[in-house]
């Protein structure tokens, strides 16, 4: 019963919500015929310099091009970074324009899912690994813990782009899913 | 049914693999991450190619599913040619500029730049090819 109730209200302030992003001056300005298309090639730009980077650190944190030290190939991360904000602005621009269409898609709730956890791996890379793996010289192994989660982050990225590309395949209204209703 | 979006998907992790490796290079080439060892970055050379082989025959089956729409569409002739352009690029700079000890030439620096720029355009044009078809299926419009 009470869970009920919750959903219900989790419901409508998420209905509340997709209606108020349709109404901002964002929204409006992806109606346009160029703002998609743009918003759309800059995300896929984003994508590859996240990929590029994080996915060659994590490729070497799991074993290949030992001769690069890892704090030299860190240096890369940056550009990763910029991807992921280029993505995060263009995502928030697809989102505004057509709450809805990922709301209740199954495909956007896998990619949420798949940034979380990719959000709590790097957290973990961070406070129990990266110390550890500055200090490697070139041809030293990583400790099998970084090793881990350079997979897991790999694994999850490779996870939020095949998401990001089912996305269409599951829009509302012809699919519609939507676990707290 | 399935084989579609799977094609998409593997279309795009190719794409991230084989523009992002070669990015993550060619600014390596321009200067960022000095410390890293120019020649041991030769190891993620297969792995691009990895990438382009798995690109060329998911594009090509995506071409097969829709042929007319690419092939009437002169912006899928434009990401052909700066794929060429950039598989040029890609092992010109292999076989001049990684193996290199000391910092890029000024004509290595100019073809890690152009690098960066026919590889964003091949995304672009290939974003766009979804945007500026006529022809979607023999005198189909789009």
């Amino acid at each position: 019963m009470l869970m009920m109730v919750l959903n219900h209200t989790l419901d409508h302030s998420l209905r509340e919500f997709a209606h108020w992003l349709s109404t901002t001056t964002l929204a409006d300005f992806m109606t346009g015929w160029w703002e998609w298309p743009i918003a759309e090639s800059l995300h896929f730009i984003g994508l590859s310099m996240l990929i590029g980077t994080v996915g060659l650190f994590d490729l070497r944190l799991m074993g290949l091009a030992k001769r690069i030290p890892l704090s030299a190939l860190h240096r890369l991360i940056p550009f990763g970074i910029a991807g992921f904000v280029i993505n995060m602005l263009t995502g928030i621009c697809f989102l505004t324009n057509a709450a809805n269409q990922y709301m209740y898609n199954p495909a956007f709730h896998l990619k949420i899912l798949s940034m979380a956890i990719a959000g709590i791996n790097v957290t973990l890379f961070y406070t129990t690994m990266f110390k550890k793996v500055q200090t490697l010289g070139p041809g030293e192994d990583a400790p099998l813990p970084a090793r881990i989660i350079g997979g897991v982050s790999l694994t999850c990225w490779l996870s939020v782009i095949a998401c990001g590309r089912l996305l269409t395949f599951y829009r509302p209204p012809a699919f519609h899913w939507c676990f707290w209703c | 049914m399935f084989a579609f979006p799977f094609i998409l998907i593997l279309h795009a992790w190719g794409m991230g693999i084989i523009a992002g490796g070669n990015a993550a290079i060619d600014l390596r080439i321009l200067g960022f991450a000095p410390r890293v060892p120019l020649s041991a970055m030769a190891k993620f050379y297969p792995v691009m190619w990895f990438g382009f082989v798995i690109n060329a025959i998911s594009g090509f089956l995506l071409l097969m599913g829709y042929p007319t729409k690419a092939l009437t569409n002169p912006v899928f002739y434009l990401k052909l040619l700066c794929i060429a352009a950039g598989m040029v690029l890609m092992s010109r700079l292999r076989r001049r500029v990684v193996p290199e000890k000391k910092p890029a030439s000024p004509q290595g620096k100019v073809m890690a730049a152009l690098s960066l720029i026919v590889w964003a355009g091949a995304i672009v044009s290939g974003r766009l090819l979804a945007y500026t078809c006529k022809y979607l299926l023999g005198d189909l419009q789009c």
